[in-house]
């Protein structure tokens, strides 16, 4: 169960992807050509004229609406998401990438351009803030100023705490906290609540492993950080070799300036750069433990699966969706999660062949047990969710959970294959990254267009506006 | 923090889809959906192609996941609403959706405009996913093909009836509940009936084309016309359609004008005067259909007079006699050549069967498409190379003209043969070309129209000379 969840936060992340291409479309054609009524030479005069003047008020209202529409429906939303953007951009070091696209766009005379340069001037203020808070206030919960801080550290910094506390409450008080201070909404609560969860597994399951190889843990603890670059190097550049594409120089780059970034990160992720080394060993050590004849259907779906996992996280990193970092932090929780499962499995079976009794099955089936549950209980937190969000005002998805889910696959489905083809069909195209902005502000444009025709839900147009916001 | 709840949301996502794909590969794939498991989305069947019934929120839901697929080259647009408010929904597939590009000609597909005739539904929607798919795959053909034209797709111009068809229990549908719009009318009676009009003129002279031209209005205030149905005239009136085709059910062959015999029988050959390049579209559609062109195909029920039935294709008067039809008003309204294409015996068969109705009509339907690339196409210019919008072009021989659009641009399609074109335009002087047109592609003609005034000013400028030469020579 595991690794299915952790490949799918890795197909997820597909969608967070960079560059996509140019995608020019001028906006005023757009509503009159909905209508084509210009092409007909027949109509009388007053219709014409009636036409005309209808579309002039379409042409005034829609911008007029827009903008304020954007604001509201996503103040709070934009805080975080910039803040979340903001972080993995740094880390990506393409900041210095993103003023530029901003500042081309006020060159284009669009009906959108007063959106735009709102964007920049908001980007512009809480770039520099941000900035300045990540480096100098890693303690406290919020910014003076009421900008939250990025969803991350919350997390981690709540995890911790409840791990040190050991006490759930610690998470309904932070979190009743922020909802009063007006920082989060209750969907973002369901979903910290969520992320919390999983990092508090993370924890707990880091915890163990620390104390199992505890003595060399301090060490790998106590390089500097020039030793830890190289770790992550050597991982990086494992992983990389399997990636024949040029792009691996960015990503390496990347993967140095990622590992700079690490270092501020909280503890937790620093014992990660000691697993990642023994990542792949791991793996190949136990499907060779494994006993080809008795468990030859395991290990081959073991193999199809991690195969398939591994190509994800390459095509993924290749095409700049995630960094190289997260790629290799998700196989190694993946790793992880399959070594000890297979381990407590082939104990079991090994056990039974021996003695034909349980009772010490029973106690690995009991940990294999406790890491289902909690996948369980992790599956039925993400449906809760789900289900929560669905009921909620300002839900991405409206009506049944069923049908909600099955269209938002299928949409996300359909958005990813735009996006593969975008980027292949444009490979020799430079301004990846400012075509983004560009079709991220079609498809909203588009996206309320079709609202407004009836050919859109609501509820539908934000979901694909959130995806492509995310991307 | 959205971005956030939105990875939650498609984590979960993306886990049923790595469950589901699991399941496939051992061989675990759960068998046909039964009744009430009508929602459930079998995303990896093929491509993202999904072959079940589609009710209105999910044909919108493909539609909208085509265009989200492939939004450089598609659109979604409404050309109006139903009686009981569903959209009449179209996807747009082409090079530069939303726009007509002078020259690019327009086709048009409509289905399901009886309600309980629902393969037609299905079929436009999985071809719209199809021509995303190759699109993207760079298959040639279907670049090519939306690269040169634009396609509009509308799956079903009865949604109302649909939802009445479909909402029967069983699998078993009636034959005719579902047919009608809202209202309980036959759609594909209720256009004005222009046949019998031109059948008229044809005695007593008169146009046979552009018929509407003064009824324009009359169609506005017509009561007795369904929403649906005025919907798709102004469609009709707006865009200059260049080929078309109308997907129907309950029996299975492709129908072309005219549908309305002359005499009033119940069945007469009844031609129209481009009979010929008819025929030969019917063809190229039930010619790649290997069910409707088997020549030894058993008639859909056992007493049903198929004597009409033809390589797969059919007269519409020799047929049986249909008024107010679609197509026929198509012809003589517009420069719209459609016909009527009969997809299935059953008119709502079985969910599992919309596989191999598709892989049936798969290729006649993009080769149908490809059909609008014939004749002769071209440009109606003035000399300084100012569009003529409205032009006439008529061909010598063929009793019934086409119109430039407003880019001047046309295109008439005609089978092989060696044609005289001629193009006027009030005001200015007619030109005749001489043409020989090919199987395909469309033979380019463009004509460049003197104006009267312009020609006066010559015969002006030519007198002046004569009289300043005769004045030289004979001084005075």
């Amino acid at each position: 169960m595991g690794f299915l969840w952790t490949g799918s936060w890795i197909l997820v992340l597909v969608l967070n992807s960079g560059p996509i291409q140019a995608f020019p479309k001028p906006e005023g054609s757009q509503d009159k050509s909905l209508h084509n009524r210009e092409l007909s030479a027949e109509r009388p005069l007053n219709e014409q004229i009636a036409e005309a003047e209808a579309d002039k008020i379409k042409n005034t209202n829609p911008p007029e609406s827009k903008p304020s529409e954007r604001n509201y429906s996503s103040v709070d939303n934009l805080n975080l998401l910039r803040a979340i953007t903001e972080k993995e951009k740094l880390e990506k070091g393409k900041q210095s990438i993103r003023s530029p696209p901003f500042g081309n766009t006020l060159d284009m005379e669009d009906v959108d351009s007063t959106k735009n340069r709102k964007l920049i001037d908001e980007y512009d203020s809480t770039k520099s803030g941000l900035d300045r808070k990540f480096q100098d206030d890693p303690d406290g919960l919020h910014q003076l100023d009421g900008t939250p801080l990025t969803a991350e550290d919350i997390v981690h910094k709540i995890a911790t705490r409840i791990y040190e506390e050991n006490d759930r409450g610690v998470f309904d008080k932070i979190v009743s906290k922020l909802l009063n201070l007006g920082l989060i909404t209750e969907s973002q609560a369901h979903t910290l609540e969520d992320e919390v969860a999983e990092a508090l597994q993370k924890l707990i399951s880091k915890e163990a492993n620390n104390y199992e190889e505890a003595l060399d843990k301090p060490t790998s603890r106590t390089e500097n950080q020039a030793g830890k670059i190289s770790e992550k190097v050597t991982p990086a550049a494992a992983v990389h070799d399997g990636f024949a594409n040029r792009e691996n120089d960015e990503t390496v780059s990347n993967t140095l300036t990622l590992s700079n970034g690490l270092e501020r990160r909280t503890n937790p992720r620093s014992e990660d750069d000691f697993e990642e080394l023994q990542y792949f060993p791991n793996f190949y050590a136990l499907l060779t433990s494994i006993d080809s004849e008795k468990e030859a259907k395991e290990k081959e779906t073991l193999i199809t699966i991690m195969k398939t996992l591994i190509e994800f996280v390459k095509m993924m990193v290749k095409y700049g969706t995630i960094s190289p970092e997260e790629g290799v932090s998700y196989l190694e929780n993946l790793d992880e999660t399959i070594a000890l499962q297979t381990k407590n499995k082939l104990e079991k079976n090994s056990t039974e062949s021996k003695s034909k009794l349980y009772p010490v099955p029973s106690e690995k089936s009991h940990e294999e047990t406790d890491s289902t549950k909690e996948e369980a209980a992790k599956m039925e937190k993400e449906y809760g969710t789900l289900k929560d969000s669905t009921k909620d005002a300002n839900s991405n998805l409206g009506g049944k959970t069923d049908e909600a889910k099955g269209k938002t696959e299928a949409y996300l489905e359909a958005i990813r294959k735009n996006i593969e083809w975008l980027k292949k069909h444009n490979k020799k195209g430079n301004k990846e990254d400012y075509d983004l902005s560009k079709m991220r502000d079609f498809i909203n444009h588009q996206a309320d267009a079709y609202v407004e025709k009836g050919i859109l839900d609501k509820e539908e147009a934000n979901a694909i506006k959130r995806i492509y916001s995310s991307l | 923090m959205a971005r956030r709840g939105g990875r939650v949301l498609l984590a979960l996502c993306a886990a049923l889809v790595a469950c589901g794909w699991l399941l496939a590969a051992e061989a675990q794939e759960p068998g046909a959906p039964a009744a009430g498991m009508r929602r459930r989305r079998r995303l990896q069947q093929e491509d993202g192609i999904s072959f079940e019934y589609h009710r209105y929120p999910e044909l919108r839901e493909a539609l909208v996941s085509v265009w989200l697929q492939c939004t450089a080259i598609s659109r979604i647009y409404t050309v109006g609403r139903s009686f009981e408010g569903r959209e009449l929904l179209v996807i747009e597939l082409s090079d530069n959706p939303g726009i007509h590009e002078p020259g690019e000609p327009e086709f048009k597909y409509i289905g399901n405009m009886h309600g309980n005739e629902a393969v037609g539904r299905e079929l436009l929607i999985f071809l719209a996913q199809y021509l995303c798919n190759e699109y993207q795959k760079g298959n040639e053909t279907i670049v090519n093909l939306i690269h040169s034209t634009r396609i509009h797709i509308m799956p079903s111009l009865n949604p109302d009836g649909f939802e009445k068809a479909a909402s029967q229990p069983g699998e078993l549908k009636d034959w005719f509940v579902g047919r009608s719009n809202a209202q309980g009318i036959d759609l594909n009676r209720n256009f004005p009936d222009l046949d019998r009009i031109v059948y008229v003129n044809e005695k007593e002279g008169g146009p046979n084309n552009h018929l509407l031209k003064n009824l324009k209005k009359i169609v506005d205030q017509n009561a007795k016309l369904a929403p649906e149905t005025k919907a798709v005239i102004h469609w009709i009136m707006d865009i200059p359609f260049v080929l078309s085709a109308n997907l129907h059910g309950g029996d299975l062959v492709a129908n072309y004008p005219y549908d309305e015999t002359r005499s009033g029988t119940a069945h007469e050959y009844s031609s129209c005067p481009d009979d010929a390049i008819f025929q030969s579209l019917a063809r190229a559609y039930s010619s790649f259909n290997p069910v409707m062109s088997n020549p030894n195909r058993a008639p859909c029920r056992k007493n049903d007079d198929d004597s009409s039935f033809v390589d797969g294709t059919t007269n519409g008067g020799a047929w049986y006699s249909v008024p107010g039809g679609m197509q026929d008003f198509n012809y003589l309204s517009s420069n719209c050549f459609e016909i009527t294409v009969e997809l299935s015996c059953e008119k709502f068969p079985p969910e599992e069967t919309l596989k191999s109705y598709w892989e049936d009509n798969k290729n006649s339907l993009i080769s149908y498409m490809e059909q609008i690339h014939r004749g002769v196409k071209g440009f109606v210019r003035d000399l300084q190379g100012k569009p003529i919008a409205n032009a006439t072009i008529s061909v010598d021989g063929i009793d019934h003209d086409v119109t430039s659009a407003k880019d001047g641009d046309y295109w008439r399609l005609l089978a092989p043969g060696n044609y005289k074109l001629t193009a006027s335009a009030p005001g200015y002087l007619a030109i005749t070309k001489k043409v020989a047109v090919p199987f395909s592609p469309a033979v380019g003609v463009d004509f460049a129209l003197e104006s009267f005034s312009e020609r006066k000013e010559e015969e002006k400028g030519e007198l002046m000379e004569w009289w300043k030469m005769m004045s030289e020579t004979l001084n005075f």
